[in-house]
């Protein structure tokens, strides 16, 4: 399990983190979101124990030093890698500096190129691979030692939805094999998709924190999709309804601020006849996000 | 200990098998391959104008080619042809050996006098077999014959310099200081492109995550360390099978033998403590060369990192220069314990036999103990310095790089 508690770090003036906390038990995987500047990146560099940080990072127990170093799989934001090596070079390099001997790692490279539908070969300069497929080779660097704390900043970014579905599918068989997973990503699909839980970070602070589920309830069934042959002017008349967004044709989508209000507008919608779409849902990641961004500013 | 090995293997790997490395290596024996084509074409071309003929006696002349077959073309058997040859500048001369009445007699006739060398080696030559037939026609008993042969002994005993202990020491201070400035800044540069292409590449912090700051910095200078004792090895090899072959090759051995007592003195000036001065100097200045390659702003910046080590190198160069002729100069004895130009001036000092033991094994230990101080503070510090990317100036890199993990 990975614990994070109590961390605060500053740069200068500025508090980058603010007594952040939250754990990762073994195969769980927790999505941190938050605006470009929240944190994400100096929470990852805390946990490698690349900054000086107030609090305590400690993984199953233990505060993390070169003695963990072997069981961290981490993926930078930014991919870099050594362009004039190859990709069987690059790999084998990456995974004996985490202790895994050549001899174990080669038989398992042309499996994993394979898996991540890498085009090229694993004789092929690094240099002379597309930026995607660098990208996936990046991601078996991460994954081939089978590490049991796996740190990805944002990386789903610059993958297409095919190559992002074998990415979250790789996500899972790590976390169904017990690793604790913590990744950073700007697509709250991915997120809603693939996370076991969720922080969302804002200025340093948790915002939000919970399981996907648990954090979308908390905001409450505000959003309403109905379909009707009402008019937009006569739906924002309706009792507790702060604005109407025409979707479709006939099809709306009512914001509330009361989600209980939500049975009173059924029976004003349909008096006991047929409606083709009454649907009262909580809002979707997206928009809480945007809504706790959004706080930033006022 | 085995992730060290893994850095400085994979550094050393990576440099050697470079282009970069190949010509550096092989650079110096194409020079001397292509110097010894050319002279051997050229003395082919001259067809051995500089050798004799020679005629006479048929014991006599058997036993002098036996003793000179490299100065003698046994080919021309008639003193007609010799003197075609000569008129044709295809040979230096022909010479007669007789015998007549117990007196051994050698002629030479030729279009310039015979070379010095081959001359000694006849009067040597002729006196042997003229005592011996003198011996033989005194009928001397055998002790007779032996106090006879008494030589008088000529031992030279040297106390003042001479010229050729002061050519020796000018050719191995020359030698030196080139040696240790060239192999400084070859190193210097790719030690410092090295680190700063790395620097701000995420792929630092994907092996700051694996392994310590200080451990892949050590690293990363044992690599390059590695290659530099490998380049040495080669040349020190190369140049010990040169040597050889030189010895052995009709077109420099004579050359060889005449300047024995040189090439000896210069090559003990060379492979002494001198050798331990030039690999330190490396080390040192490779550490400097590190800081600086993790001191840029940015991976592009990498040509630029090395030339505060290479002006820093070049003026311990250049300070030498004005102390060529006065190795004794007290400036020489102060540099000789200052980190960075002691790899210059303390083999100088020591081709000059002016330093004692103990002085350089204190400039040893001020030298080594700055390699771990130097090294221990930047591996400490090399995380901060190898993962800020802010384009700021110099100071304030170092100020952050410095602060970055505190």
């Amino acid at each position: 399990m990975l614990s994070v508690q109590h961390v605060s770090k500053s740069f200068g003036n500025l508090k980058a983190l603010d007594d952040i906390n939250f754990t990762i038990p073994n195969g769980h995987i927790l999505g941190l979101i938050g605006q470009n500047g929240a944190g994400k990146s100096t929470t990852f560099h805390s946990i490698l124990n690349f900054l000086q940080y107030d609090g305590k990072i400690t993984w199953q127990d233990k505060p993390i030093t070169e003695s963990v170093f072997d069981q961290i799989g981490y993926l930078p934001e930014e991919r870099s890698l050594m362009p004039k090596l190859t990709v069987e070079q690059q790999i084998v390099y990456l995974a004996r500096l985490k202790n895994k001997s050549a001899k174990e790692i080669r038989p398992q490279i042309d499996t994993w190129l394979r898996k991540f539908a890498v085009k090229g070969t694993k004789k092929d300069k690094i240099k002379s691979l597309s930026k995607g497929n660098q990208q996936k080779v990046q991601l078996i660097c991460t994954l081939i030692h089978n590490p049991k704390l796996i740190i990805l900043d944002e990386p789903f970014s610059g993958l297409d939805p095919v190559n992002s579905d074998l990415l979250k599918q790789a996500i899972i068989d790590a976390r169904d094999n017990g690793a604790s997973i913590i990744f950073s990503s700007h697509d709250m699909e991915n997120v809603e998709e693939v996370c076991d839980s969720l922080v969302m970070l804002r200025n340093g602070q948790i915002v939000l924190d919970g399981t996907v589920g648990d954090v979308r309830d908390t905001f409450g069934k505000t959003r309403l999709f109905v379909t009707t042959d009402w008019t937009a002017d006569k739906l924002s008349e309706l009792p507790h309804v702060v604005s109407v967004t025409q979707r479709e044709k006939n099809r709306y989508l009512l914001d509330l601020d009361d989600e209980s209000a939500g049975k009173d507008i059924f029976d004003e919608l349909t008096h006991g006849q047929y409606i083709e779409e009454f649907s009262q849902q909580p809002p979707t990641l997206n928009e809480i996000f945007r809504m706790k961004a959004g706080d930033r500013n006022e | 200990m085995n992730k060290l090995w893994i850095v400085t293997f994979e550094t050393f790997l990576r440099q050697v098998k470079s282009w970069g490395f190949v010509a550096l290596i092989i650079g110096p024996f194409i020079i001397f391959g292509i110097s010894i084509g050319a002279g051997y074409m050229s003395a082919s071309g001259a067809s051995h104008s500089d050798d004799i003929a020679v005629f006479g006696q048929s014991e006599l002349k058997q036993a002098f080619v036996k003793q000179n077959k490299d100065d003698i073309d046994t080919s021309i058997k008639s003193v007609k042809s010799a003197k075609k040859k000569i008129k044709d500048n295809k040979l230096s001369g022909y010479l007669i050996l007789e015998t007549n009445n117990n007196q051994v007699s050698a002629t030479y006739h030729g279009s310039n006098s015979m070379s010095n060398s081959l001359k000694n080696k006849l009067t040597i030559f002729t006196s042997t077999v003229q005592q011996q037939l003198n011996y033989s026609t005194a009928q001397l008993s055998a002790t007779q014959a032996k106090s006879l042969q008494q030589q008088p002994k000529f031992k030279e005993v040297i106390t003042k310099k001479t010229g050729t202990d002061n050519l020796a020491k000018m050719i191995s201070f020359w030698i030196m200081v080139i040696l240790v400035y060239t192999i400084l800044v070859t190193y210097t540069s790719i030690t410092a492109q090295e680190i700063a292409s790395e620097k701000g590449t995420k792929i630092m912090e994907v092996i700051f995550s694996s392994t310590t700051a200080t451990k892949y910095f050590i690293g990363k200078v044992l690599g390059v360390m590695m290659v530099i004792v490998t380049q040495i090895l080669i040349y020190v090899i190369g140049g010990w099978g040169m040597f050889s072959f030189a010895q052995h090759s009709s077109l420099t051995k004579t050359a060889l033998a005449q300047n024995k007592d040189l090439i000896s003195a210069v090559l003990h000036n060379l492979l002494s403590i001198n050798l331990v001065y030039l690999l330190l100097g490396v080390v040192i200045y490779t550490i400097l060369a590190a800081l600086c390659g993790a001191l840029v702003a940015k991976s592009e910046d990498a040509s630029k990192a090395a030339q505060p080590v290479t002006m820093l190198s070049m003026l311990a160069f250049f300070v030498t220069f004005p102390f060529q002729n006065n190795m004794d100069a007290l400036i020489v004895k102060i540099l000789s314990y200052v980190p960075f130009f002691s790899s210059y001036f303390m083999p100088m000092r020591v081709i000059n036999g002016d330093a004692s033991p103990i002085e350089m094994a204190i400039s040893l230990l001020i030298l080594i103990a700055t390699i771990f101080l130097m090294a221990y503070y930047i591996g400490k510090i090399y995380q901060g310095l190898m993962l800020q990317t802010d384009d700021s100036s110099f100071w304030k890199r170092l100020k952050r790089g410095i602060a970055y993990n505190r």
